[in-house]
């Protein structure tokens, strides 16, 4: 199996991002889930637990808590390049999902494909292109046909 | 002109500082052509090699590579040495990195998302003009890189399959790794080579 077939992109960041001040990606999350439904107790658990401290330890992300009717709960994270990414949390414990939400906070939004190579530089070289005289000593002289080659 | 071609190699002495390393490190073939390498036209370079330096020409040697670190400390303190790149060991591997760059390390670091961290194993630091190389590595007082975790995310789920044919075996998974992308802030030297 190879994944030339699969998408890919290049490894780049959101607007610069880091280069003055990191900014947190993401802009908004917000828990859905039901009320009554068994398969959202672990949220139900985590909005008593963890979500205020969690707002409060990230001010720059909005966090909404909606209830709905026989829904599956499930977590959407909306990013500033305006990518949403859905995560669904059936029986998922607190701690699964306080783990998830670090997840999604750390990201930047970008699509999770094939990175095509691990760096990415905007200045290739400083030095300029290597060839073979590059480094050779002034005091060598220029390059002359190699006599006792010849001869031997 | 002049200066820039003086300038064509430098090696750090930070820890010791011996005058016949100096030569010695110019030429790393000259012990090597012995007997490991069959001679052929490209076991040696073309030109002729000098094993043995005599006293006078160990002064000389001596006195070019006092004037070569002068030349590039003074270059340092006045800072017109342009942008910087270095070679940095880092999660088992060695990066070439320049100010403003984006390295993805394929797994998770201890620091947080906007931490800064510094990276201290520095192999190699060059400008334009001149290079530093380490031996290994460049001192910490003399090199400074600076990076922020940007990023930390998952790869995309790698599929690793197996399968032996005309035995019904085959066997499937799915490897989804953690990732961390780092942005280079800042390459400094210091003027303290000696």
């Amino acid at each position: 199996m190879t994944s030339r077939g699969t998408p890919s992109r290049f490894l780049r960041s959101v607007l610069q991002n880091g280069l003055g001040r990191y900014v947190c990606q993401l802009k908004r999350i917000s828990i859905i889930f039901s009320k009554t439904h068994p398969s959202s107790l672990g949220v139900r658990e985590y909005i008593e637990e963890g979500v205020v401290d969690y707002a409060k330890k990230n001010p720059g992300t909005v966090v909404y808590v909606s209830p709905q009717t026989s829904t599956v709960p499930k977590i959407v994270a909306e990013y500033l390049n305006g990518n949403v990414r859905e995560e669904i949390v059936i029986c998922k414990t607190p701690q699964q999902i306080s783990e998830l939400f670090t997840k999604l906070t750390s990201q930047s939004g970008l699509d999770i494909i094939r990175i095509r190579k691990p760096i990415h530089t905007d200045s290739p070289s400083i030095q300029g292109q290597w060839h073979p005289f590059t480094n050779r000593p002034p005091s060598i002289g220029p390059i002359k046909p190699q006599k006792q080659l010849n001869q031997s | 002109m002049a200066a820039s071609r003086g300038l064509w190699r430098t090696c750090s002495l930070v820890s010791s500082r011996t005058p016949l390393l100096f030569s010695t490190a110019v030429r790393p073939h000259s012990s090597l052509s012995g007997d490991l390498v069959p001679r052929t036209s490209l076991s040696r370079p073309p030109w002729p090699q000098h094993t043995s330096l005599e006293p006078q020409e160990q002064e000389a040697e001596r006195r070019r590579h006092a004037a070569l670190v002068n030349t590039v400390n003074q270059r340092i303190q006045q800072q017109d040495i342009g942008r910087l790149f270095a070679v940095v060991h880092f999660a088992g591997r060695q990066w070439k990195v320049t100010g403003e760059d984006l390295i993805l390390i394929e797994n998770h670091i201890e620091a947080e998302c906007g931490e800064r961290i510094r990276m201290e194993k520095v192999l190699l630091v060059g400008a334009e003009d001149f290079t530093l190389i380490g031996r290994p590595v460049l001192g910490k007082e003399l090199v400074r890189v600076e990076a922020t975790v940007v990023e930390k995310t998952e790869s995309w789920p790698k599929v690793h399959m197996q399968f032996w044919k005309r035995h019904r075996f085959q066997r499937k998974r799915i490897i989804v790794q953690p990732q961390t992308v780092l942005r280079i802030n800042s390459i400094e030297v210091a003027p303290r080579l000696t």
